[in-house]
């Protein structure tokens, strides 16, 4: 029974929607005032959310309905259940069990996936456009990101979040795996789209990328979607990185310290072209992080 | 029973549409460009969207009232759309302009070009995707407009001109605000001059993209800021000089990389060279009236005008008969010349840099759409209003 | 070659004041020359009618209501006028200005853009006239 509330309400379903919410508040407010602008009041997300659900969703001609209106709910779902294994508001996780990491990092890679299969769904130019970016960002930046997530996995010797959180608890991988520190976090932004890394949703190239077609109920879960993974990603960056997270005020501190550090990453830089991304992903991101492994298997096996 | 056998081509046309409606432009107009994965093989234009028939008004409007229609073909370059046509009308009416006149009549268009080449850097930049350069160098160019505004009554279409001079004068005032107006704006574009030639991820996007060589820039028929980024040393302010131009030394500004790095560094020293002139007409602002009259039917005869528009030479054809109301005016605005240059430079880049490119050259739609070209069959001669009204039903009867 | 070459604008902008004005809450005071609603002087006009001809958007009509006293109505369209001020010039009595204050001028119904100047009982002579074409033009068709 406590489970179901825990699912339903918090720490998972309705909180992480509504943290998610509050984290692209946050975020949207954070960019703004570095651009010296005022930026939008806290019910924007929430706003955005009610309006879009209730505008009417148009389907276009040339789609399979079947996939236009269940892609939107798998990608929901697939974010809203990554959050019942890690440690939201700083307490344990839901559910755990070894080899969590993998899955929880297997869901997050289905919003994008979905979003993916959404545009190239669309017989619109702009979305296959925007498809076949996000499924090349996709692969670009997906193997230096989890080798930096599974770095303190290898350190901690456990592929289990819970316990990942524990030890880092007693030590801050910040200082002892900096570069994994520095693909994770930009990882995260190629994951999410945010600029300098939103190619694949370029507004002033291809609209809006693989969403284009999307209005209403669609366009509201894929958001809602992003949000959740926005958040969940903080979470986990912040508790393998940033000496783990024991208790609310920790959880707020710290991911609220990561947003501010990718606000100012994101209003510093201009727009990679697709071809820039995966040059910088394949050439700077991946060595390093296989350097920084290489490191920690050295010094692991010398310390035994 | 030979039979040919034609093979298709498999690959089918992949083409990109950018516009009429599109978050990359500003105003209406259509790009298709052919694209195979992500590389643009071929690209067309088509214009017309913003046809608005202003060169037809003109000719059941008195001269007085046309100084307002020709302002507002554009809100960008307005005060120059008045300025060729006040210089052109003078010519023809045989009236000398006072010297105070014609100094505040340059002085309000330099603050223009000031005020259109910040808001490119903005939008040029917003292209690429570098929103936080869009949002200080629009919030610094408030600061051009709130000088504008004091001086002149309004932001945008400034209604300086008059028939014969201008409609107000400069005091000290007036002076002293323009003058820390622009001690202002010359450090912050300092600043962004410094941005735009060192920020390593802007760079990647603009250096190298774009290529035109000075031959491509000639042949092209390229005018203003962006034929003078590859090296074409044109500018009408030197070559013929116009109102109180002939008394201020005008540098030119060229740069010879012919890319987008260089469009956006000539525009920004361009920048400097307007603080420079301002200042220098400031100092030296002649006395006099501001003001001659102007009869108001003018003596028959033809006449052309240049001006130096932000965008590059703008070129006035006006023709009276000897009543108040002119027979004909031709306008030919400097996005005409810099807009075949699109298509030309697009093929070979990648489709991300498409916004980039046309941002390059600067254009501004409600500019262009001047002229309708009819391609006619065997027969020549002017067509009457009902046979061109019959055309246009026609073709597009035959399109559907 | 620098990554992030507006990191010191960017920073400073957290401790300082957006740049954004709420407008209406704060409003800007209109520079002096701000080209707002026109007014007209009844006592100086002559009637010469230039302003109406050089309009570029006839957004001027001046009525004769008395030729012997040389009695003038101006029937003035706000949502006509481009604000540019030629009619001011043209008047030579200068009996046109256009006011530095009154700029927020939209509304939501089109009666206020229709503006009369002149003697009251000219007004109310010229809107009955108004009304009375109007009814006639509807009972015609």
């Amino acid at each position: 029974m406590s489970e179901i509330l825990a699912l339903l309400f918090f720490p998972g379903g309705l909180f992480v929607l509504a943290g998610g919410m509050a984290y692209e508040w946050a975020d949207r407010k954070l960019v703004a005032r570095l651009q010296n602008r005022v930026g939008p009041r806290w019910f924007q997300p929430l706003a955005d959310t009610v309006k879009l659900l209730a505008k009417e969703e148009v389907i276009p001609s040339g789609v399979n309905a079947f996939l236009f209106l269940g892609l939107p709910v798998v990608a929901l779902a697939g974010a809203l259940t990554a959050a019942i294994y890690v440690p939201l508001a700083g307490l344990n996780p839901i559910y755990s069990f070894p080899g969590d990491l993998i899955v929880t990092l297997y869901l997050l890679s289905l919003l994008t996936l979905c979003t993916g299969l959404a545009g190239a769904n669309t017989a619109n130019t702009f979305s296959l456009v925007g498809a076949t970016r996000t499924l090349t960002q996709l692969f670009s930046y997906e193997a230096p990101f989890l080798l930096a997530l599974l770095g303190p996995a290898l350190a901690a010797g456990s592929w289990q979040i819970n316990q990942i959180n524990a030890y880092a608890h007693d030590h801050w991988l910040l200082l002892t795996q900096p570069v994994g520190f520095v693909v994770a976090l930009i990882g995260l932004m190629g994951k999410l789209e945010l600029p300098p890394f939103d190619a694949p949703e370029a507004e002033t190239e291809i609209v809006a990328g693989a969403l284009t077609e999307y209005s209403g109920r669609g366009l509201a879960l894929f958001r809602l979607g992003r949000n959740v993974e926005l958040m969940i990603g903080l979470t986990l960056v912040a508790s393998f990185y940033l000496g783990g997270l024991g208790n609310p005020l920790e959880f707020f501190a710290k991911t609220l310290a990561l947003l501010l550090g990718l606000s100012f990453l994101q209003s510093l830089m201009a727009r990679l072209r697709i071809d820039q991304t995966v040059g910088l992903w394949w050439r700077y991101g991946a060595l390093l992080v296989l350097a920084q492994w290489l490191a920690l298997i050295l010094i692991g096996g010398l310390a035994r | 029973m030979t039979e040919r056998v034609v093979m298709a081509d498999k690959r089918e046309k992949f083409i990109i549409p950018i516009g009429p409606q599109h978050p990359a432009l500003k105003e209406p107009g259509h790009f298709e460009f052919t694209v195979d994965d992500e590389i643009v093989t071929d690209a067309a234009v088509r214009l017309g969207y913003v046809h608005r028939g202003i060169e037809k008004a003109t000719e059941s409007r008195n001269w007085i009232q046309n100084l307002y229609l020709l302002e507002r073909i554009c809100g960008i370059c307005s005060h120059t759309h008045a300025m060729a046509y006040c210089l052109g009308v003078e010519k023809l009416g045989g009236v000398t302009v006072p010297p105070r006149a014609q100094a505040i009549r340059s002085l309000v268009a330099e603050l223009e070009r000031i005020h259109s080449h910040l808001l490119w850097l903005g939008v040029a930049a917003h292209e690429a995707g570098f929103d936080t350069l869009f949002m200080y160098s629009w919030r610094d160019r408030e600061t051009v407009m709130d000088v504008l505004e004091g001086l002149t009554g309004n932001r945008v279409n400034y209604s300086a001109n008059l028939l014969g001079g201008v409609k107000f004068d400069i005091n000290g005032d007036q002076g002293d605000t323009i003058r820390r107006g622009l001690d202002f704006l010359e450090e912050r574009t300092r600043y962004y001059l410094d941005v735009v030639t060192s920020d390593a991820v802007f760079l990647q996007r603009t250096r190298g993209i774009g290529l035109t060589t000075i031959e491509q820039a000639e042949r092209l028929g390229l005018v203003g800021p962006t034929a003078r980024a590859s090296g074409v040393a044109r500018d009408l302010r030197i070559d013929a000089p116009y109102a109180a131009y002939g008394d201020i030394p005008v540098k030119i500004v060229l740069d010879s990389a012919g890319d987008l790095e260089a469009r956006f560094v000539v525009r920004i020293k361009e920048l400097f060279e307007s603080y420079r002139i301002i200042r220098h007409i400031l100092d030296h602002l002649p006395e006099g009236e501001l003001q001659t009259k102007m009869p108001r039917r003018i003596k028959a005869g033809e006449t052309i005008s240049r001006v130096e528009a932000p965008r590059g030479e703008l070129f006035y054809f006006i023709k009276s008969n000897g009543t108040d109301t002119p027979e004909r005016i031709k306008a030919r605005t400097p996005t005409m010349c810099n807009m075949a240059s699109v298509a030309v430079l697009a093929v070979g880049h990648q489709l991300a840099d498409m916004p980039m490119i046309l941002a390059g050259i600067d254009p501004c739609f409600s500019c262009n759409d001047r002229s309708v070209v009819i391609r006619q069959g065997e027969e020549g001669g002017a067509w009457t209003w009902e046979r061109l009204r019959q055309y246009g039903i026609d073709f597009y009867r035959r399109q559907s | 070659m620098k990554i992030g070459a507006m990191l010191g604008d960017v920073f400073r902008s957290l401790f300082r004041r957006p740049a954004t004005r709420q407008y209406p809450s704060e409003r800007k005071a209109a520079p002096q020359r701000l080209r707002g609603k026109l007014h007209w002087d009844a006592e100086k006009c002559t009637g010469c009618q230039l302003c109406v001809k050089d309009c570029p958007a006839q957004a001027i009509e001046v009525v004769m209501m008395d030729k012997a006293d040389k009695r003038f109505a101006m029937r003035y369209h706000l949502d006509r006028c481009t604000y540019c001020a030629q009619c001011v010039v043209s008047c030579r009595p200068g009996a046109l200005s256009m006011s530095s204050d009154e700029w927020e001028l939209a509304a939501t119904s089109k009666e206020p853009f229709t503006v009369y100047y002149g003697d009251e009982a000219d007004v109310e002579r010229l809107m009955v006239g108004l009304a009375e074409a109007n009814a006639d033009g509807a009972q015609e068709e």
